[in-house]
């Protein structure tokens, strides 16, 4: 049988600000366990939250970038549930007044643009961090208050691919927009998987499983494909499916249950009445929509225009924000785009991703890559040698002083050149048989001999012109 | 009296000794501190300021750092707050003195001082009687003569039951006048700080110490501190002053009627326009459940914080669930958790609607009520109790369904509803306990309050009164 998939997502995203949601402690990532705290954060006696602007500030950036109606009057409320990780015994959150509704995101799939709504992004604390050990549970303090969006889609997707396009959007999106680091490997932000399936044009959806906190965006297909085969087996044996929450196990590509859902529980949701509404003024929400930095969608079609790169060279730039920024400073110093880009996408990406290095944190001078592309385009070295100078470059040396150092330099001498090619010619009568013959590919042959024997300094297109004219002798 | 104490800076460690000293020797007959606090360390460093020197007593639900706080509760027993609340740091700012963290009703919640975990608070006219509650210790401290002011918090009628029952001044200024950072809660949309003093003079001055904007609590109000103190002038001509005739229809005390209308007519005399004003019967009797449910429903959430885990009491447990499940079983007293009961009861989804929204529904009415009363008045008054302090033995046979306890006894919530101004002064005395008026005025309007509650004080004369604890 056929089925139709179902699937929504809710994703909890950090806000990248510099305190807590209701507490002026410092938000913090790998600093030592419960040091970025204060009485509120820790949920003790007598003290009440105090809402943090810049959190709103972000959120509201969020929900212009992702197209959401904003709700200029901001509420708040609690959550009630005890668990050991909530300190307060309540969360903070926007049950009944998100602050915006009705968006979307575009995404890009096999099957070309689709549009996925997103229901709703409300504003929240997140809650303390639990370590289990074997006699003991640990508790850090430090992730308790920092702020989240919570991002709601509508059940748009339908296959493990669109929800995976549909993250790394998100990703990218709040990721340029500096309203999060949406690093999920990180925990910065957090997938929750919603999957149905149900017979072919039936029109009715199946029973859900959630399939919780998958942290990275190629888990999401994987957990996906694996939960939709699971359902398919249990309909296809004629057994229910039960509402469950899972998690995905990494090490064998397969969802667990967690837990079965029994009735739905009661948090007993209610304003918080520590924060009276508050009113947003339509110039702050103003001058906070229009100093947004660029939008990936943006970007993108900004270095089609400008760069005149191929779409997939684009895509691999800007998926990359560093990456992006640091293409724009070398095409402040170069106008060979495409060779820029190959640099930075070839050579440049294979020595960070083997020293485990991002752009921002490495020595490389964006001047060095535009200085390397002239040295070859104006062929003081060929682009054997350039690579040679890559690891140099890349430890922050100036190319050119590098290439000096090396006693590179490119043989564009006529004469030299024409001796190199007759020894080859004289070493080679086969392929001079072979060329008059009309085997073209002989050419590639012997200009190939001809940079062995010139040890790659030989200036290419002016062998391969030599050549023609000697081969043209004999 | 503040203000002559603040004056003789170089008497200042003497007479917080002699305060704690007094406080100390009270305690047998009173059972009303919970943590005393010798002042000599703190008598090194006064400040500069309105009560340079002058001994008080806080509410033993205001934090104060590395000093235990309970709030009268087990499962606080051993809590030592890591900062100070707000007021704590404003009266440290402007020299006081703190001597002694005051008994009250177990977590705030409690009309009677009878639910402490140290035990009642005896009243110190008559040491048979209660207190009042919940910031009952409070009140005893300043009625016997101990301090000229001390701190209480006032969710119903905390500060201005006590108040009357005790002699004092008892104050709850309107809603974000004083920061409520720091204080460990009872209900957050009713919570207000009050005090006690014994005349109107130091209760303006009080305020003057205690109001103002501050950050950490998003609902403390930016309005400016006026200078109350300055303005008082104690003129009743022309005052429009309203008498809750709800309130006076349902109370049977002969005495406590004579005393207040005696008082109605020396303030007409004084030039005031006295009139009875009758409110919706339905509303003023809907005052007390409406307070409960909303209170009670607030409450069960704002002590959620209460498990064990993080500080305080513990109850240990084979898991952290357990740990939190026992230590709130252990912790907290069986009319606490009764409380939280209803309230969670009120909070449920399928009871939501009709239980807690439909409180706030009515609360709104109730104070639409009001208001519309203080468009056309300056105040309402209405006796501050049925009666005296009770006796903490005598069987309780009240009827909670009579007019008398549910509009006499509890209509002074609709100050805590409303956020208004309100306070107790005392009216007068049967058997030798003292009884109070309480007048509420509108939002902001504590100059107001102060001038007629400084007009009566100047016809009863009862201004600094001091019991004689026996």
């Amino acid at each position: 049988m056929e089925y139709d998939v179902t699937i929504g997502i809710e994703i909890h995203c950090q806000l990248k600000t510099n305190t807590k949601m209701f507490s002026g402690a410092p938000t913090s990532f790998g600093r030592m366990a419960n040091t970025c705290v204060n009485e509120i954060d820790l949920g003790h006696p007598g003290t009440l939250p105090c809402l943090n602007k810049e959190a709103v500030a972000k959120a509201i950036q969020a929900c212009t970038a992702l197209h959401l109606e904003i709700d200029p009057l901001v509420k708040f409320d609690r959550k009630n549930y005890y668990y050991s990780d909530l300190p307060k015994g309540f969360q903070i959150t926007q049950q009944f007044h998100p602050i915006g509704r009705n968006g979307y995101i575009k995404i890009v799939t096999d099957e070309g643009e689709k549009k996925i709504r997103i229901n709703r992004i409300h504003m929240e604390e997140d809650t303390a961090k639990q370590f289990h050990l074997s006699k003991m549970s640990l508790l850090d303090f430090n992730r308790a208050g920092t702020p989240l969006v919570e991002i709601v889609s509508e059940p748009d997707m339908h296959n493990g691919q669109e929800a995976e396009k549909y993250v790394e959007a998100l990703r990218q999106t709040l990721y340029y927009l500096g309203v999060s680091d949406a690093k999920m490997e990180e925990g910065s932000m957090r997938c929750d998987v919603n999957v149905s399936i149900s017979p072919k044009g039936s029109g009715k959806l199946g029973t859900k499983n959630e399939i919780k906190n998958l942290n990275s965006i190629s888990h999401i297909g994987k957990a996906i494909d694996y939960e939709v085969e699971r359902q398919k087996e249990l309909i296809e044996k004629g057994e229910e499916i039960l509402q469950e929450t899972r998690r995905f196990d990494e090490k064998t590509n397969t969802t667990v249950l967690m837990r079965r859902k029994e009735g739905n529980v009661d948090y007993k949701f209610f304003p918080e009445p520590n924060i009276f509404p508050i009113r947003l003024d339509p110039a702050w929400i103003k001058e906070i929509q229009e100093n947004m930095g660029e939008l990936p969608e943006e970007r993108k079609e900004r270095y089609l225009n400008q760069y005149g790169l191929s779409e997939h060279d684009v895509d691999i730039l800007i998926a990359n924000k560093e990456m992006s920024e640091f293409y724009e400073n070398i095409m402040k110093h170069t106008d060979n785009a495409k060779s820029a880009c190959n640099w930075l996408l070839g050579d440049v990406s294979a020595y960070l991703n083997k020293h485990e290095l991002s752009i921002e944190n490495s020595s490389l001078k964006p001047e060095a890559i535009a200085k390397l592309v002239a040295l070859v385009d104006e062929g003081k070295i060929s682009g054997a040698q350039a690579k040679k100078l890559v690891d140099d470059m890349m430890e922050g040396k100036d190319p050119e002083e590098s290439a000096k150092e090396k006693g590179m330099a490119q043989v564009s001498d006529a004469s030299a050149l024409t001796d190199m090619v007759n020894s080859v010619l004289d070493a080679n009568p086969q392929a001079i048989e072979d060329f008059k013959n009309g085997k073209d590919k002989a050419i590639g042959f012997l200009v190939g001999q001809v940079m062995k024997v010139s040890k790659g300094t030989a200036n290419p297109a002016m062998v391969n012109s030599i050549l023609k004219e000697e081969l043209s002798k004999r | 009296m503040i203000k002559e104490l603040a004056k003789n800076k170089e008497g200042a460690k003497e007479r917080c000794l002699k305060a704690y000293e007094e406080a100390k020797k009270l305690q047998d007959k009173l059972n009303h501190v919970i943590t005393f606090i010798d002042p000599s360390e703190q008598c090194e460093e006064i400040k500069e300021g309105k009560m340079a020197g002058v001994p008080i007593a806080l509410k033993d639900n205001v934090n104060t750092k590395g000093i235990k706080t309970t709030a009268a509760s087990q499962i606080l027993s051993n809590y030592v707050p890591i900062y100070d609340a707000h007021i704590a740091t404003k009266l440290k700012d402007a020299g006081a003195v703190c001597i002694a963290k005051t008994s009250m009703d177990e977590l705030a919640m409690g009309g009677t001082n009878l639910t402490s975990f140290i035990g009642p608070a005896y009243n110190p006219w008559d040491t048979r009687r209660m207190t009042g509650g919940s910031s009952g210790g409070s009140a005893a401290i300043v009625a016997s003569g101990t301090v000229p002011m001390a701190i209480g918090s006032d969710t119903g009628d905390s500060v201005r039951k006590p108040a009357s029952f005790c002699g004092v001044v008892g104050v709850k200024p309107t809603y974000g006048r004083i920061s409520r950072y720091g204080i460990i809660p009872y209900a957050s949309s009713l919570d207000h700080v009050g005090y006690f003093t014994r005349s109107v003079e130091d209760a303006a001055l009080t305020l003057e110490v205690l109001a103002g904007r501050d950050d950490r609590d998003m609902t403390s109000s930016y309005r400016e501190v006026e200078a109350y103190s300055e303005l008082l002038n104690g003129d009743l001509k022309g005052k429009r002053i309203a008498i809750l005739k709800n309130v006076t229809d349902a109370l049977h005390e002969e005495e406590t009627r004579k005393i207040f209308f005696d008082l109605m007519k020396k303030m007409e005399e004084k030039g005031a326009i006295v009139e009875e004003v009758s409110l919706d019967e339905n509303l003023m009797k809907a005052i007390l459940p409406t307070y409960y449910l909303i209170a009670n429903c607030e409450a069960t959430s704002n002590h959620s914080n209460l498990d064990g885990l993080r500080f305080g009491y513990r109850e240990e447990g084979s898991d952290m669930q357990e740990i939190m499940t026992n230590t709130r079983t252990k912790g907290f007293g069986p009319l606490i958790r009764r409380r939280f009961v209803i309230g969670s009861y009120g909070l449920f989804e399928e009871n939501q609607e009709r239980l807690f929204r439909k409180g706030q529904k009515v609360r709104r009415l109730i104070v639409e009520e009001v208001k519309s009363c203080l468009e056309k008045y300056d105040a309402i008054v209405a006796p501050a109790s049925g009666s005296i302090a009770p006796l903490i033995d005598a069987q309780k046979d009240q009827d909670e369904l009579s007019d008398e306890y549910l509009i006499t006894e509890n209509y002074m919530a609709l100050a805590n509803f409303s956020g208004y101004p309100s306070m107790t002064v005392p009216m007068g005395f049967i058997d030798g306990c003292p009884i109070g008026i309480n007048i509420t005025c509108g939002a902001f309007e504590e100059v107001k309050m102060f001038n007629i509650a400084e007009g009566i004080e100047e016809i009863t004369g009862y201004k600094d009164l001091k019991a004689e604890v026996k």
